[in-house]
């Protein structure tokens, strides 16, 4: 019976806690990790990484128009991403961030050119209202079979973000076409009071307002209301949250709604700032590079600020690395690179790999020898 | 060495967790061909015992002779290669999967290619010979619970399994799979199997098995052909110990009723019929004791007085108000403390520190802050005061109550169960795991409870603590209080024959009764 | 949030670090060369739309030594875009060639911010002082490569995967079911929308759904062979689009009309250089080279390519125009009285098929 065999076997044990150093180390870990494959890559296809480092850096961060653009690409991730950390805390995946933000955009669009006419003060809370009002309500879509029937939340939403799309898609190539415009998908334009102002000669927008004050609201909320209590409790445990008397399916639908409204918030700021028309193209992908900003951010309202921040500088950095010749198909994975070592790290960092003695080979040896007594 | 006869043999084995001993120089002797049975309260060591014997653990001394050889095993796979194997009551069967693919899951052979029709043939093969009825091509979750149980044993027996342990296996079994399966078990019986049989229900024993062996603390106490004992006999091993009566106590004065349940009927985790028609009372400043094997629906019942599940029939008043099915907040809001089964799972958040746990039942109250706010200042001075009262020891108020120690967890969940406005208490096993000054602390928590006029449910599997405490025991089988005795009326014996489902005084409940009654 | 802090300390440390090493001084220490910038809404790899405006700009880099050109792709329609083109015109570029519709308010957004840089905006309709458009008489090349469908078809079915339902695609939808009309009036044409401009997959899976329709040439409007290949393997015929595209399907493409950007680059980085620019609005046909007739595959006879090459000399001569009435639209109203010719607006807004053309346009 594999008597002096020491069978070993590698093991992955919990680390509980996760070390605070190790915690620290980690996103620094991750990041070097990425940069020494990342350049490797690029070194392999003709590329000097520090150049084309330096490249999207400056692009960025380098001066303040980087910076600027940086933070124009912020504003939606962090409101998107905002409230798919609210949600997330409740272990709830808003997946459908992008179809919320497009709804939003839709709602606000459908104010600004149903009143022309009408001064700034009284077409943007309009907008605003609408925009928040269209994405909380389609955020609900999934909430309430979600809270009512147990309907996974992360199939819904993100189906309803196809349905969001094509519907921009439909009214774009359909009624909302501006005959002004030849027949090309797009609406007619916004008025100028109907455009959300923006900062100076950039870009940035009143929606990095809003993302702030999101940001403030929900930490507040989350900290020192009952309902942010019942929103902690209901994450770390359901079962504990239902027996305290906590309504489950009243905070999913809360929930859910608000982290919608942000998504619709950032989809009205994103068509009234920027775009200053619906065109079937508003979003690069925002509503789902939110959820990996969520994440990385632990959930926490201002770490999404941050790592907001961080991610535009990413997407706008990798543009800048075009400039040295880089493809885009290579800036891609060289993001995707960065992305898969900050998630990697973090999650390995929950572990440890340790060698240890396969199972029951310690105790073998005494067996064995109380056997041979016992024939003895 | 042993002798051949035997298909197993267990000699003088013994097993120590940290803390605990499982097993304390236990024996045990199955014939081949034989249905024996093993029976014992929770904790008695038959887990421990049947875990050895699948080398899921080894014993730290003592010896295990399989046909009359020593063997030592280190994983299931060495007990299947000996030919003995396990039915857990919790099936590990892949549900997206068919009959046939679960029954070769995990098997060395064949490595690449897989053809089913081999397999289906012998699986068919095995139903015909011992009424294992089922399709090798059903998926596993189209299967009735009766019919996933076959898949259990229909693998174990393509594994060449000739020693088969079933573990309580008619827990979750109708009346008529249980017949069924007790046929199966005759006919593998006659066939030269050997079969282990587990189970808490003595009727279900004496109807089954060709011999039985009860097991108490971790020691088998008492061996015999089914024939030649009766149920008396058997629940008297099994409960055993000598206890001492009650202790003296002036009778208490019992108010109005605080708590009454109606006909109670509720569904289970896995849709039986958990609580089947149950009626009790308890009234201010009693305590009524709920005595039983586990699994008899003693947390369905406190989850449904709690508002925790469904009520399909029946009524619960609290207070002399239909609180029937009303939602949870609603009945903790009519003066229903609950310390629950799950202590971490469901009386406390693990990850969270003390302070939030410590409001879970108050925090919509002005006390821990005005309005819609939680003021931290007011919640941490709310969480030193319960500490302090109840003497927790914590670290910190900031430190995650996982990293606290069972007793002191259970001391804060009780302190603030206490301290929420109720005059009603659902406790389920409240001293579980403790160690003797935890659990001493818990009782002086209830009993103070009581004199102040609270009525206490106390369900629980620790016939001491329920004797020790109680004003009145009542024994829940199978959905049901099967009888009720006033403390000063207790007496052991009955509350075991009534835990097996006998109550002496009536008729004898649940399947087999007319054996039952024949044997006693 | 700790962590993320952390993220950020380590970042602004590499790019202090960076700042004393200063390497990044290289592109700008080069000598001053005449920069033009191009974005692209692909890539040049797609043997589309983006491959042809590339290797337009590549011909334009032979022609003008003393230009470098500077490009980014995959740049979607959003925000992003004017970015891009704000970073070009502060990378020094003079001139900037946008080459996809949706860039045309972030064209404008950021020509004003640049009052001396000169903006060209592919496929737009709005202008400014700096800001020209740029197009071609696509529907020219279209309405012969409908000749050589109309010509090949036996089962007088023809599919057509259309992109999304805009003016321009149904131009070329319309034109060459003009083509196919004039040698057999008999064949009708199928739209299969796929509402993509680069997307293989669902591209050839429409033109499988036009195959199983009875269609027996595939014509397309996206930026991919996949319709030509889908073609190929049922040993059907195609007639691609932007670039040739024999080489991914030689057995079964025909021809296709392509795009020939480089004449025109070449004359506007130079009138740029020269200060002759003006703004405009650009449209070239045949006769100016910007549009053209892919190389013919084997399979196509004698007959079909001179019955093309004769028309071809027509519209060259400006003796024949695809959309001069009478033309009736697909519920069998006269649009294009006999007589007239479509103007150039309305062309620009079509929204409505012609006689055999089967399908549906959203309103």
């Amino acid at each position: 019976m594999g008597k002096g065999l020491i069978r070993l076997k590698l093991v992955f044990e919990k680390r509980d806690p996760v070390p605070v150093s190790y915690r620290v180390a980690s996103p620094v870990l991750a990041v070097l990790l990425a940069l020494v494959l990342g350049a490797i890559f690029l070194a392999a296809s003709g590329f000097s990484p520090l150049g084309v480092y330096l490249e999207m850096y400056r692009g960025a961060f380098g001066d303040w128009y980087g910076v600027s653009e940086t933070l124009v690409t912020a504003i939606p991730l962090a409101l998107c991403g905002m409230g798919i950390a609210l949600a997330g805390r409740m272990l709830l995946w808003n997946v459908g961030a992008e179809g919320q933000f497009h709804m939003g955009a839709w709602a606000a669009a459908w104010v600004a050119l149903s009143m022309p006419d009408a001064p700034a003060w009284k077409v943007l809370p309009l907008m605003v209202l609408a925009g928040v009002a269209a994405g909380a309500a389609w955020a609900l879509l999934a909430a309430v079979p979600r809270a009512y029937v147990g309907v996974s939340e992360i199939i819904t939403t993100l189906m309803l973000n196809y349905v969001a799309i094509n519907w921009i898609e439909y009214l774009v190539h359909g009624p909302w076409r501006d005959p002004a415009s030849l027949n090309f998908p797009l609406s007619a334009p916004f008025s100028d009071a109907a455009r959300l102002p923006m900062f100076g000669y950039t870009r940035i927008h009143w929606g990095l307002v809003f993302a702030i004050i999101a940001a403030i609201v929900i930490d507040l909320t989350l900290g020192r209301t009952k309902w942010g209590y019942e929103v902690k409790i209901i994450g770390e445990s359901p079962r504990a949250a239902r027996y305290a008397g906590m309504s489950i399916e009243r905070n999913i639908i809360i929930t859910m709604a608000v982290t919608g409204a942000l998504a619709g918030l950032a989809g009205m700021a994103e068509v009234s700032a920027i775009a200053g028309r619906m065109t079937r193209q508003l979003s690069p992908g925002y509503g789902y590079s939110a959820i990996i900003v969520a994440w990385l951010a632990k959930l926490n309202p201002y770490g999404v600020l941050l790592v907001s921040a961080l991610f535009g500088g990413l997407l706008v950095g990798g543009y800048s690395a075009q400039f040295l010749g880089v493809s885009a198909a290579s800036v891609n994975m060289l993001q995707g690179l960065m992305l898969f070592c900050v998630l990697a790290t973090e999650a390995l960092g929950r572990y440890r790999l340790r060698i240890v003695p396969a199972a029951g080979s310690d105790g073998d040896s005494d067996a064995d020898r109380q056997g041979a007594r016992a024939d003895g | 060495m042993g002798t051949a006869e035997n298909a197993v043999e267990i000699r003088n084995v013994t097993k120590r967790f940290p803390g605990v001993v499982a097993s304390n120089g236990a024996n045990l002797c199955v014939r081949r061909g034989e249905i024996h049975a093993l029976l014992g309260e929770n904790g008695a060591g038959k887990s421990t015992l049947m875990n050895m014997l699948t080398g899921l653990i080894r014993p730290d001394s003592g010896e295990i002779l399989i046909n009359g050889e020593r063997v030592s095993m280190r994983s299931p796979a060495d007990a299947i290669a000996l030919g003995i194997g396990m039915v857990h009551q919790h099936f590990r069967l892949v549900q997206t999967f068919t009959v046939a693919e679960n029954i070769t899951l995990g098997m060395p052979t064949p490595r690449f290619r897989l053809d089913m029709a081999p397999i289906e043939r012998e699986v068919s093969e095995f139903s015909a010979r011992y009424g294992l009825e089922v399709n090798p091509r059903a998926k596993v979750w189209q299967l009735s619970v009766g019919e996933q149980q076959r898949v259990e044993i229909i693998k174990m027996l393509y594994r060449g399994v000739r020693v088969l342990i079933l573990d309580e296996p008619t827990a979750v079994l109708t009346p008529n799979e249980v017949k069924e399966l007790f046929d199966t078990m005759r006919r593998m019986a006659a066939a030269g199997e050997t079969l282990i049989f587990i189970s808490h229900k003595l009727d279900e024993v004496m109807s089954i098995s060709d011999r039985v062996t009860v097991l108490r603390a971790g020691k088998d106490v008492f061996t015999a052909d089914t024939a030649s004992t009766n149920v008396r006999e058997l629940a008297s091993k099994m409960v055993g110990r000598e206890l001492a009566p009650p202790p003296e106590r002036p009778r208490g004065v019992f108010g109005r009723p605080v708590l009454e349940v109606d006909g109670l009927k509720a569904l289970g985790d896995r849709g039986e019929m958990a609580l089947k028609g149950l009626s009790l009372t308890v009234r201010e400043g009693e305590i009524h004791g709920i005595a039983g094997v586990a699994g008899n629906g003693q947390r369905e019942l406190a989850e449904t007085i709690t508002g925790l599940r469904r009520a399909l029939e029946g009524k619960v008043v609290i207070n002399g108000k239909d609180y029937t099915n009303r939602r949870p907040r609603a009945i903790i809001e009519a003066g229903v403390s609950h310390i629950p089964e799950d202590r971490l799972g469901m009386g406390l958040a693990g990850n969270l520190p003390l302070t939030d746990n410590a409001i879970m039942k108050d925090y919509r109250e002005d006390e821990i802050g005005p309005g819609m706010v939680i003021d931290s200042g007011r919640a941490t001075a709310w969480t030193r005061d319960l500490v302090s009262r109840f003497q927790v020891k914590a670290p910190t108020l900031r430190t995650p109550v996982r990293l606290l120690s069972g007793g002191n967890s259970q001391k804060l969940l009780l302190a603030r169960e206490a301290t929420h406005d109720h005059n009603v208490v659902v406790a389920v096993h409240p001293t579980r795991g403790l160690d003797v000054g935890a659990t001493e602390a818990v009782h002086d928590v209830l009993l103070a409870q009581r004199s102040s006029g609270v009525g206490i449910l106390l369900i629980s599997e620790d016939l001491e603590e329920l004797i020790v405490l109680c004003d009145r025991i009542s024994v829940m089988f199978e959905g049901k209080i099967i009888g009720s005795l006033e403390r000063e009326d207790v007496d052991i014996d009955r509350i075991g024959l009534m835990m097996a489902g006998i109550d002496p005084q009536g008729a004898a409940h649940g399947k087999g009764a007319d054996q039952v009654e024949a044997g006693v | 949030m700790s962590s993320s802090k952390k993220l950020l300390v380590f970042i602004t440390v590499l790019v202090a670090l960076a700042g004393l090493v200063r390497l990044n001084g290289q592109s700008y220490a080069a000598e001053e060369k005449f920069k033009v910038g191009w974005i692209y809404i692909g890539h040049p790899g797609d043997a589309g739309w983006t491959l042809a405006h590339d290797e337009g700009r590549k011909y334009m880099e032979k022609q003008l030594p003393w230009v470098e050109s500077i490009y980014v792709e995959a740049v979607p329609e959003t925000s992003d875009a004017e970015r891009m083109m704000t970073e070009l015109a502060r990378k020094g570029c003079k001139i900037i060639f946008a080459t996809s519709f949706g860039y045309m308010d972030y064209v404008q957004n950021v020509a004003k911010r640049f009052p001396d840089v000169y903006f060209e905006h592919c496929s737009g309709f709005k202008t400014a002082d700096n800001v020209a458009t740029y197009f071609g008489r696509i529907y020219e090349p279209r309405y012969l490569s409908g000749i050589v469908a109309g010509s090949m078809t036996k089962s007088n079915i023809i599919g057509y995967v259309g992109a999304f339902p805009i003016p321009e695609v149904v131009r070329g939808i319309n034109a060459f079911a003009l083509g196919v009309k004039s040698v057999n009036p008999n064949a009708k044409v199928k739209v299969v929308w796929t509402n993509t401009w680069y997307d293989p997959a669902t591209e050839k899976e429409a033109a499988k759904a036009a195959l199983d329709a009875g269609a027996d040439v595939i014509a397309q409007h996206q930026d991919t062979p996949a319709p030509m290949q889908a073609a190929a393997e049922r040993g059907k015929y195609g007639v691609s689009y932007n670039s040739p595209m024999s080489k991914f399907a030689p057995n079964a493409v025909l021809t296709g009309p392509v795009w020939n950007w480089g004449p025109y680059y070449v004359s506007r980085v130079q009138a740029a250089k020269d200060g002759t620019w003006t703004s405009g609005d650009y449209w070239g046909g045949l006769k100016d080279g910007i549009v053209d007739l892919a190389p013919y595959g084997p399979m196509v006879p004698e007959n079909v390519k001179k019955l093309v090459e004769t028309k071809k000399t027509e519209i060259l001569a400006g003796k024949f125009h695809p959309f001069a009435g009478p033309i009736k639209d697909n519920k069998g109203v006269v649009r294009v009285p006999a007589g007239t010719t479509m103007t150039d607006a309305q062309l620009l807004s079509f929204d409505w098929f012609v006689e055999n053309v089967e399908g549906t346009l959203p309103n």
